[in-house]
């Protein structure tokens, strides 16, 4: 598969594995309103040219370089400063924090160009996602602010926008003045009679030329004039065309990557999912429960009220056929009874009812089941998401279920509290230890529904004990 | 006996009312939900009403919470409870201020008609009916295990069997005993554990409970 086009406007190849980083090349350029639009859909061509120099969008252009070129500058010479220091500095400590600030002040920075394009050139550019913070601490914080791309590549966009945006206001400045000066050329040379001296010695009555070419008579002025004329309608399409160029890197340095765009796509439909799935089976239980059970319920009291019915008569109690009839009664009874065993097993697997109260409720039940003497702690600020508290219960199940089977432990302790926005979960025996996740296991299926939530698990589990399994589960996802 | 339903389940629903009219009871009324039970309650008051805690609209505990309602308004009136699953909360909050009249049951127990018949009998006569399942959980749960150990597992029988409710004379029945060695052992309890003397029966089921879950 080809690369992705470097060419504006053309689209990439939409199943291209895209290297982090690429820039998010829009399919279709947002063409109303943006001064980087040739022509509004069905004007003809002539009538764009000869509104050029009038039309808002020129004006934009024109506000557009006149604001970027001096905050590009302003900003490069900013960059270059504290990338100095920070570069001189650095072999001191202070310099890396320094040039980490300078990476993060980049990506800050950023606001303002987007701003300008927004509201200049009707360039709608989205600020890129911030990363959230995995680990708190000077260091973590150091490593993500110098390997922040999104930084890097704002600092690229200054480096880049300065000279487009100085160069650019500059060539329109002095293009624009050449062409009023041509175009008032006559006015001047009838008002200022200026003359020239020619390679000959001769005076010309002229103010400017070319080459051997003297403007010195009224055809030769009112051409000239006429170029100036022309011209103006020409200076209009360099100021959009360095004002495009800008808006492009705009949009390319400044905006969110289409990786991170897929990533925050992908996050959100999963967490869709995950609520759903969540709900599905909440449903499902509740079904069950109140359908099929309570059917098997009244079909085993109905077997028991004809088994006591058989039962009573004494004047039957010889018949061979009466005593074979209770006989398969007693048996439908006890499989009706079983099935009733059976499935609220399986509902109780799906979703715990009791968690429809609380966490706290339904870790209580659970370590009142365990095998193991279990004490419970739940200091919860705010009530979790249905996925979530769904998550922990079947965390603190399944490792309450391994302490009792594996562990040789006298008691288990569980503790839930939130803490920096996240849940956490330990599990806590006072067992042999020495445990290990088995691939295929409880537990690495434990591993796999934690990081649907994008959950973390872990046990410490010397031998000899004790071992503790911890579960961190973001909340407010 | 005058018995009121409330189960949102029809089958179920039915079935109840054709046993409990077989063996004797009145059925005053049939319902599916909460709010029709206070109805009926209101409009006619029972001596028991059986209730399944899980009803719609929201499938938690209304039927609970109805149930401890109609308790407080209509002192005469008996409740026996029956859910899905054990949840010892729910014993908790029935007997938490009387426990006469009182029943918990797992809607299993449905399934053996004359140990439900018998416990609806019992606790429309005032006593207390609690689901051997659920004294079974309490007993494990229970932080007061050095007590538990001090009894012989002849007294913990007893223990539990009077943790449900029953009278002694049941007791001796269910286990084959005499009702004077039922006497015997449940005096024994009383003094290994240090529970508080009680005189009926629904009184030292508080008891039990309280001790088992302190």
């Amino acid at each position: 598969m080809a690369a992705p086009s470097a060419f504006p406007g053309a689209p990439g190849p939409p199943d291209a594995p895209v290297p982090t980083g690429a820039p998010v090349l829009p399919a279709r350029s947002p063409a109303t309103g943006s001064a980087s639009a040739p022509a509004a859909p069905g004007r003809p061509l002539t009538a764009t040219l000869f509104r050029a120099p009038v039309d808002r969008r020129t004006w934009s252009a024109y506000l557009y370089l006149a604001v970027a070129a001096p905050i590009g500058l302003a900003a490069f010479v900013t960059l270059a400063v504290a990338s100095f220091f920070g570069a001189l500095l650095a072999v001191t400590l202070v310099g890396i924090p320094l040039l980490a600030l300078v990476v993060l002040g980049a990506r800050e920075y950023g606001v303002l160009p987007r701003a300008l394009a927004r509201e200049l050139l009707g360039e709608h550019v989205e600020a890129p996602r911030r990363r959230s913070a995995r680990k708190v601490g000077f260091f973590p914080w150091l490593q993500a602010s110098l390997g922040d791309l999104d930084g890097w590549r704002a600092i690229a966009f200054v480096v880049v926008s300065f000279p487009v945006t100085v160069v650019g206001a500059w060539v329109v400045t002095v293009a624009t003045g050449m062409a009023l000066a041509l175009l008032t050329y006559p006015a001047y040379w009838y008002l200022f009679d200026p003359t020239q001296t020619d390679e000959n010695g001769v005076a010309r009555d002229s103010a400017m030329q070319f080459g051997e070419f003297y403007i010195d008579t009224w055809p030769r002025a009112l051409l000239v004039s006429a170029a100036g004329l022309a011209a103006m309608f020409v200076v209009p399409w360099f100021a959009r065309g360095f004002a495009m160029l800008d808006g492009l890197l705009v949009r390319w340095l400044l905006g969110p990557t289409r990786i991170s765009e897929r990533v925050e796509d992908l996050e959100a439909t999963r967490a869709h999912a995950v609520d759903d799935s969540a709900a599905t089976l909440r449903r499902i239980e509740r079904d069950l429960h109140d359908g099929t059970q309570a059917r098997l319920v009244a079909l085993a009291m109905q077997l028991d009220m004809a088994k006591e019915r058989l039962t009573a008569g004494d004047a039957t109690a010889d018949d061979p056929d009466v005593a074979r009839a209770r006989e398969l009664l007693d048996e439908a009874h006890r499989n009706a009874t079983g099935a009733i065993t059976e499935l609220r097993d399986v509902t109780r697997s799906i979703h715990p009812p009791a968690l429809d109260r609380g966490l706290d409720e339904a870790l209580a039940t659970l370590a009142s089941r365990s095998g193991v003497p279990a004490r419970v702690e739940t200091r919860l600020a705010v009530r979790p998401s249905p996925a979530i508290e769904t998550i922990a219960y079947y965390c603190v199940a399944e490792l309450l279920t391994n302490v009792a089977k594996h562990s040789g432990a006298s008691g288990a302790s569980v503790t839930v509290a939130d803490r920096d926005g996240a849940l956490v979960l330990r599990v806590h025996d006072d067992g042999r230890g020495g445990a290990t996740v088995v691939p295929g296991g409880g537990l690495a299926g434990l591993q796999d529904r934690v990081r649907t939530v994008d959950g973390r698990l872990t046990r410490a589990s010397p031998p000899g004990g004790p071992t503790v399994a911890t579960v961190e589960l973001p909340l407010g996802a | 006996m005058r018995v009121t339903i409330a189960e949102d389940s029809a089958v179920l629903r039915e079935g109840l009312a054709g046993l409990l009219a077989e063996r004797g009871f009145e059925v005053v009324a049939a319902v599916p939900d909460a709010v029709a039970l206070r109805a009926a309650v209101e409009a006619d008051v029972p001596d028991v009403a059986v209730v399944d805690i899980r009803m719609p609209p929201t499938h938690t505990d209304e039927g609970l919470r109805a149930a401890i309602e109609l308790r407080q308004r209509f002192p005469t009136l008996a409740v026996l409870v029956f859910s899905q699953y054990v949840e010892t909360r729910y014993a908790a909050e029935l007997l938490a201020e009387r426990s006469d009249g009182v029943g918990y049951l797992l809607k299993d127990r449905v399934a053996h008609v004359s140990e439900f018949v018998a416990a609806v009998e019992r606790v429309a006569a005032g006593g207390t009916a609690l689901d051997p399942e659920v004294v079974t959980q309490l007993m494990a749960a229970s932080r007061r295990t050095d007590g538990l150990d001090a009894l012989t597992p002849r007294e913990r029988e007893v223990l539990a069997l009077m943790a449900e409710g029953r009278s002694n004379t049941a007791i001796a029945t269910e286990l084959v005993v005499t009702p004077r060695a039922v006497e015997k052992h449940v005096g024994n309890i009383f003094t290994k554990l240090d529970l508080p003397e009680s005189g009926t029966d629904h009184r030292r089921v508080l008891a039990v409970l309280r001790y088992l879950r302190s």
